[in-house]
This record gives C-alpha cells, sequence and structure tokens, in this order.
C-alpha cells in the first residue's frame, strides 16, 4: 500500500548578485564549511577554567575540562558540521536551503557560545590567544559563514514537496514517535540550561534553542515537515489527541518538578491569553494595545470570589463557577472597549484600547470600590480544591510521584484545549470567515452583507471572555493579584507574541506567548537589557520571517519569499493562462 | 419586463460645493440589463454608491421594490441588491472559495453559538453553502482555482469571482462597476455572455463601462451621465445616434469649436 510520488522537479534558480561568480565554487565552499565546523568542534574554546567548574551532564557548554568530550554544543555542531558534508556531497533535493540553515544554526551556535565567553571569561583573550589557544568559536563561525555562503552561492531551491502515502497505520505509529519526540524535545528546550541566573546557564539555553531552531528549520527546508503537517491533517482527530496525551505527559519528562510546572502553568495562562487575543488581531484584524486588562479583570473577579481576607465580596463560590463569572464579566468590558470600533478604525482604535488599558491600570492601583487592594494587591488567594485536593500539592498516583502544581498543569492544558476548540471552530465558520473578510477589507465586507459593527464587537467580547477565563486561573495558580502584573508593556507583549508566532495561527500564539515568558526567565542575568534584546529579536524576526513562526496557511503565502512552491506553482498556473489566452 | 424592481428618484448628491449627481432618475424592470456610461467624474461610480447605502443621497430616494433603501450597506445588500467594484476589492489572502462563501453569509442561518458548537445545524448551513459556492463558482468559470489565494488569480478572473461573490449574496439587482476594465477582446466577450446567462437567472443588471461596443451589444437601456446629470436615455440605437453623447464624448465637431473662437475673437 505504499506509493512513492517523486517530488515535483525544482529548478535550481540562478544565483544573481555578487555571489553569482562563487557559483562554480559553492560544493567547495559548502565542504569547506562543513569541515570548519567539525574542526572547530574539537579545538579548544576557552584559554582558561571556568570559575564556575564543570557543568551537569545536560550543560551545553563543557569547556576545557572535557578537551575532546563531545557533549552539549559541541555536539550538535559536529552534527551539523557532518550534516552539511553530506548534504553538500549527496544528491538531496532542495540541499542548498538545508545547508543554509544549518549555517545560520551554526553561526548562531558559536556566536552564542563565543559571546558568553568572552562576557563571562573578560575579553577577547578568552577565545582566542591569551593564556593558550582556544580558537574554536573563531573557526566554527567562520564554518557557519562558509555554509551560508556557500549555499546561497549554489542557489537555494524551492522547498520540495513530498507526496509520500504509506498504510494509514504506519502513519499513526509514525505520528506516535513524532509526538514523543517533540515532547521530549519541549521538555529538553523547557530545563536546559537550569533556572537560570547564573553564569552560563542563559547561554546554554540560546545555544541549544540555535540548535533546536536550526535543526527544525533544516527539516522544514527538506520539506519533511510540510508532509508530517499533511500526515497530521489526514489524522486530524488522532493528532489532536495524540498531541492533549503528550501535553498531559510532560510531567513525567525531566520537566516534572514543581519549579518547571510553575513556569509551563505560567506560560499557559499567557498562550490562552494569547490565543483570546488572536482572534480580535489575527482574524478581524482589530489593534488592541489594553488587551491583558481583560486578564486583570478575570484575575480580580476570580480574586474576589475566592475568600481571600483582602476581597471585600465576602462570598467563595466554586472554582468552575468562579471561571464562568471572570469569563462573563472580561466580555461585558470587552463588549464595551469594543464598542467604538463602531467609530473608528486602525490607530485610533488602537489609541482606544491603549486608553481603556491605562485607565484599567490607574483604577486598580487606586483600589477601586475596594476590588482591586491597591498596592497591596490581593495576597492570599486559596489554591483551586476538588474533591478534598489542594491543587498546589503533589499527587501520588500508585507508585507514580507527581510533583506539586502537576494538578495546575493538567488544568492549564484542559483550558488551553477548550480556548482552542474555540479558536478554531470559529475560524472556520460563518462567524470565523466574517472577521477575516473584515480584515482584508471593511468596506467590501460591508458590501458583502456583513453587518459589520456586531461582529466587530462579538471579536472584542469572545477575546476578552478567554482572557477572562485565563485570568481566573492565573489568580488561584500565583496565590496574588496586583495590578503591576497587567501593565502596558504585557499587553505589547502579548501583542509581540501573537505577531511574532504568527498571527490567526494556534501553534503561532502558543509558541510565541511560550518563547516569550519563557526567555525572561532563562536571560535573567540581562534583566537589565531585556527590553533592548526583546525589542532586536522582535526587528530580526519581523525583518527575516515576517509572516511569524508558524504562519497561517494564507498569510504564509501573502508574505513569503517568491520561492514559497505553493506561490511558484500560482504563478507558473498564471503565467500558463497568459500564454494560453494570448496564443 | 414590466414591474419596476428599483427605482431611483431625483438622487442628488453633494460633497461640500462639489455637486457629483444632479436630479438623477431612471427606473430598472426585471430582468433587463441597463448600461451606465458617460466621461470620467460623471458621477457613475457615485451612482453606484448612493444605490448600494454606501452614500445617503442629499436629495431623493433609491427604493427597491417600493420600498425605500436603507443606509447601511450591508442591508441594501440583504435586500438583494449586490455589487462589484471598480478597483478589484476581493479580500485578497482568502481563497476563491472562502471568498464566496463570504458572499453567501447574508443568507447563511449560523449563529454564533452554533459556529462555537459545530452541530448538525451549522454542518447543514455549511454544507449548503458550500454547494452554493461550488456552483457560482463553476458558473463563472473558476472552478479549477477554488483553493486558490484571490491575490493570486489572474486579473480577468478575479473580476469573474467579484462577480460570483456579489452573486452569493442571492440578489435581485446587480450593479456592475467596470466588469471588463482592462480586459482582452476575448474576455470581454466571455463577460459579456457571463451577463447575459446572469439575466437568465432572473438578476437585473446595472453596467458601468467604457468600451461602448461592449455596453451597445449587450444592454437592453443606455443611460447616459455628464456631469452628474442623466443626459440621455434610451436604447442603444437611440443613444448611439444622440449627437449630445457624440460631443460629451468626442467633444463638438471641429467647424462648431473654430466658429465659437472666430465668435470669441469678434466680440471685443
Amino acid at each position: 500500500m505504499t506509493t512513492i510520488e517523486k517530488p515535483r522537479p525544482a529548478a535550481v534558480p540562478e544565483p544573481t548578485g555578487r555571489l553569482a561568480g562563487l557559483a562554480p565554487h559553492a560544493r567547495t565552499l559548502r565542504v569547506l564549511g562543513g569541515v570548519l565546523t567539525v574542526v572547530g568542534t574539537y579545538l579548544p574554546w576557552a584559554t582558561f577554567v571556568l570559575n564556575d567548574g564543570p557543568y551537569p551532564e545536560q550543560s551545553t557548554l563543557e569547556f576545557f575540562t572535557v578537551p575532546y568530550g563531545v557533549t552539549g554544543f559541541r555536539l550538535h555542531l559536529l552534527l551539523f558540521g557532518i550534516a552539511a558534508i553530506v548534504l553538500a556531497l549527496a544528491a538531496v533535493p532542495a540541499k542548498g536551503r538545508m545547508i543554509r540553515a544549518l549555517g545560520v544554526g551554526v553561526i548562531a551556535i558559536s556566536v552564542v557560545n563565543g559571546l558568553y565567553i568572552v562576557g563571562e571569561g573578560g575579553g577577547l583573550g578568552a577565545i582566542t590567544v591569551a593564556d593558550g589557544v582556544a580558537f574554536g568559536a573563531i573557526v566554527a563561525l567562520i564554518g557557519g559563514v562558509l555554509l551560508v555562503v556557500g549555499a546561497n552561492a549554489g542557489g537555494i531551491e524551492p522547498q520540495p514537496v513530498w507526496n509520500w502515502r504509506l498504510n494509514p497505520w504506519v502513519e499513526r505509529a509514525l505520528l506516535v514517535v513524532v509526538v514523543v519526540v517533540l515532547l521530549l524535545l519541549v521538555a529538553a528546550v523547557l530545563t536546559s540550561g537550569g533556572q537560570g541566573g547564573s553564569g552560563y546557564a542563559g547561554g546554554v539555553f540560546l545555544s541549544f534553542l540555535a540548535a533546536v531552531g536550526a535543526a527544525i528549520a533544516a527539516l522544514s527546508a527538506s520539506g519533511l515537515l510540510a508532509w508530517v503537517t499533511a500526515l497530521t491533517e489526514r489524522h486530524r482527530l488522532y493528532s489532536v489527541a495524540l498531541l492533549l496525551a503528550a501535553a498531559l505527559l510532560l510531567p513525567l519528562t525531566s520537566a516534572g518538578t514543581e519549579y518547571w510546572m510553575t513556569v509551563a502553568a505560567t506560560i499557559g495562562v499567557y498562550a490562552a491569553t494569547a490565543i483570546g487575543l488572536n482572534i480580535v488581531v489575527g482574524l478581524a484584524g482589530l489593534l488592541d494595545l489594553g488587551y491583558v486588562a481583560f486578564l486583570g479583570i478575570g484575575a480580580f473577579v476570580a480574586a474576589n470570589l475566592s475568600g481571600a481576607a483582602a476581597s471585600t465580596i465576602g462570598i467563595t463560590l466554586p472554582f468552575p463557577l468562579v471561571m464562568v463569572i471572570a469569563a462573563i464579566i472580561a466580555g461585558i468590558f470587552g463588549a464595551i472597549v469594543g464598542s467604538p470600533t463602531l467609530r473608528v478604525r486602525g490607530d485610533y482604535l488602537a489609541i482606544v484600547t491603549l486608553a481603556f488599558g491605562e485607565i484599567f491600570v490607574r483604577s486598580a492601583q487606586n483600589n477601586i470600590g475596594g476590588l482591586t487592594g491597591g498596592s497591596n494587591a490581593i495576597p492570599n488567594i486559596p489554591p483551586v480544591s476538588l474533591f478534598g485536593t489542594d491543587f498546589n500539592e503533589g499527587v501520588e498516583i500508585g507508585a507514580l510521584e507527581l510533583p506539586p502544581g502537576f494538578l495546575y498543569y493538567v488544568l492549564i492544558v484542559l483550558i488551553i484545549s477548550a480556548v482552542m476548540v474555540v479558536f478554531a471552530n470559529l475560524k472556520f465558520s460563518r462567524l470565523g470567515r466574517a472577521w477575516i473578510a473584515i480584515r482584508e477589507d471593511e468596506d467590501a465586507a460591508r458590501a458583502m452583507g456583513i453587518r459589520t459593527g456586531p461582529i466587530k464587537i462579538l471579536a472584542f467580547l469572545i477575546g476578552a471572555m478567554l482572557a477572562g477565563l485565563a485570568g481566573a486561573f492565573y489568580a488561584h495558580k500565583l496565590g496574588t493579584v496586583s495590578y503591576e502584573s497587567f501593565r502596558f508593556l504585557e499587553s505589547v507583549t502579548l501583542l509581540a507574541a501573537v505577531i511574532l508566532g504568527g498571527m490567526g495561527t494556534i501553534p503561532g500564539a502558543v509558541l510565541g506567548a511560550s518563547v516569550l515568558f519563557v526567555l525572561p526567565e532563562k536571560l535573567r542575568e540581562f534583566s537589565e537589557y531585556r527590553l533592548l534584546l526583546f525589542g532586536i529579536a522582535l526587528v530580526l524576526i519581523m525583518r527575516f520571517r515576517p509572516q511569524g513562526i508558524v504562519p497561517d496557511a494564507h498569510r504564509r503565502a501573502e508574505l513569503a519569499p517568491e520561492t514559497d512552491p505553493a506561490i511558484v506553482a500560482a504563478e507558473e498556473k498564471v503565467a500558463a493562462e497568459a500564454k494560453g489566452e494570448k496564443s | 419586463m414590466t414591474d419596476a424592481i428599483l427605482n431611483a428618484t431625483g438622487v442628488t448628491m453633494r460633497f461640500g460645493g462639489l455637486t457629483a449627481l444632479n436630479d438623477v432618475s431612471f427606473s430598472l424592470t426585471e430582468g433587463e440589463v441597463i448600461g451606465l456610461i458617460g466621461p470620467n467624474g460623471a458621477g457613475k461610480t457615485t451612482l453606484f454608491n448612493c444605490l448600494t447605502g454606501l452614500y445617503s443621497p442629499t436629495a431623493g430616494e433609491v427604493a427597491l421594490r417600493g420600498k425605500q433603501l436603507p443606509e447601511d450597506p450591508a442591508k441594501v445588500t440583504e435586500l438583494g441588491v449586490a455589487r462589484t467594484f471598480q478597483n478589484i476589492r476581493l479580500f485578497p489572502s482568502m481563497t476563491a472559495e472562502e471568498n464566496v462563501l463570504v458572499g453567501r453569509h447574508c443568507r447563511m442561518k449560523q449563529s454564533p453559538f452554533s459556529s462555537l458548537l459545530h452541530g448538525p445545524g451549522f454542518r447543514r448551513s455549511e454544507a449548503e453553502a458550500l454547494t452554493r459556492s461550488a456552483e457560482l463558482l463553476e458558473f463563472v468559470g473558476l472552478t479549477r482555482f477554488s483553493d486558490e489565494l484571490a491575490r493570486n488569480l489572474p486579473y480577468g478572473d478575479q473580476r469573474r469571482l467579484e462577480i460570483a461573490r456579489a452573486l452569493a449574496t442571492d440578489p435581485s439587482v446587480l450593479l456592475l462597476d467596470e466588469p471588463t476594465a482592462g480586459m482582452n477582446a476575448q474576455e470581454t466577450e466571455a463577460t459579456r455572455r457571463l451577463i447575459l446567462s446572469i439575466r437568465e437567472l432572473g438578476v437585473s443588471v446595472v453596467v458601468i463601462e467604457h468600451d461602448t461596443k461592449f455596453i451597445f451589444t449587450l444592454c437592453d437601456r443606455v443611460l447616459v451621465l455628464v456631469q452628474g446629470e442623466l443626459l440621455v436615455e434610451g436604447t442603444p440605437d437611440e443613444v448611439r445616434g444622440d449627437p449630445r453623447v457624440v460631443e460629451a464624448y468626442l467633444g463638438a465637431p471641429p467647424e462648431e469649436v473654430e466658429a465659437q473662437i472666430h465668435a470669441g475673437e469678434q466680440t471685443p
């Protein structure tokens, strides 16, 4: 039952511009780059023994202490180098594209590690020739640059399209493997570099992130990722169930400690909120700069109904009910904020939402109606409790010991799943199409019989409800709700998460939220420069991948370079049409 | 061919001191194709905007089957007046099929709750809409492009898709704003046939076009709009022979112009 179709023969585009002269040497450059990368791997990387001493086995920064021990980042570089050499010599479709991805990864890894050694070890001497010789970082960097130059000189082919069809059961088994790898990868990324804040932890994390990113980019360039995506579409329900199971199994991996469970739950809150914002911004195209206020409203509503000593309303309601009430109240505020959309558009609407966010923060700061605790916040919110189990305690199921925070993690996974269902169902419905139509061309949408006013308000209302839902969870998980958590900066970060991840998609919002809320955790030594680095990263991503990390199928076609196979195919079709009509 | 379906009486539109339309009245009968011609800036598109609720006329009124049209374009479309735009206004990042589905919006019975829950009612209405969209795409000959993004379609096909999208709203009156602009002779002919087959469906059509040959071979009646005023109204033959139309398009004959110039020289 196995049919294999050859990928569409992809013509290698003629390289143009400055690299055209290098075209005959492309293969040499690629091989040389790979060799230098491997050489760089084995060269020493620092001229001194690090003060911090050797790192644990997971560390990706094993320096001088193990000169030829290939672990961590050295392992990644070695693998990338060998892969580049093999690709350069073998007849593989889209090898230029893959080598370019690997090259960028090699550059990123050597730059991150080199800079960390320079920064921590005091000056360039640390990676060159002060007390010894340590050119590892520089040689690997040159290797990476040669790989990228070689790849570009030889031409970047369009991404191949694979149409393999396997036995459905083999496909399902393959999906299990993919999901397990994904789970382990997520756990590894989350825990790499430890809890951050000391020595090389940030570098370990960034280096690992670069390696994973480059590996994924290379896989994507090979067209395999697109094939796996097609697989998940053929077995949609099955894949969704697998992913949900994998998410629930995260506590059994190396990330299964109280600390990581808390980090994961916090990411979850922002991911759920980002999906809600994605309805407003990604689907309906309405810029909301005060969106975090809805998370705050949900959190304060939950805090006041939790029976915390500081809450003025003296009633205690069960958590599921609190979630519903928080969502409804946030939704009402959403509709109120959305109502100006009937009159103002674009930039003006953004300013209205910005003002709303500010009004919320100021009101909360001044303890409006005694509901927000002002600068004292509302502390000591009791944990969620179900069937006599407090959610902040560890759980033992038979021999299985699960860390404290596990139950909160499960709860947020379920909440996110619900939020995803809401988003996906709405996106592929009459309402979702109306939102997208409004985003594309509001006047044309009205001319097509869409009553844009109520539909836009509905976007705000539903988006705010989802944030309110997340807010109720947030209040109980953190135990304290303070106005300080809902400032303008948080709104901007959420917006950045949506745009960074890819507008209008679920994985994009989740990934964007994860990246933006994990990075500050991991890079605490840079806390002073956090916003600066954050800004630079955003500019770079918008420059090189304007469609976001996981773009919407439609947006991808809109913003991708013309080498995207879908676009190339469409253009060929159009060109053929034009020819046919002329003749 | 007797009942007037759309009636415009004394439609006047002023923007500040500029009178874009001055006391324009006409009526459209069921199953009729009317051509609207006139030089640039004559107010043709302004008239369309008044007919679709995008503008509310300064004076006069527009009525569909005797009922005055509301000021909201969405409600006008619900009542059965659909349009296309002079500069194509598709939803560029949606597929051809999705564009037509958006046109079905106001005819679909699907509440936000059923959108959320995807129940049996939702699936029924969605299936109906998909069937209708497929029919319409076939009708305009774009079935092969149904999964293609609107922006990637060839120019002429984008115009056709806009017509399909407008037809998806089940209109009784269809307003086409320069449907053949930028098309070659074959495409224009295809569009002419398409409009005739739309008339077969019982839809009345008003077409704005500069291509007079296209208009005269297509329309039952032609209106000539010059500087916001309805200059001539009649069958293609009547309009074609009318010296005022020739003058509006080509200017006065040279000898008359010369005569005027001479007259001007002699006066002082």
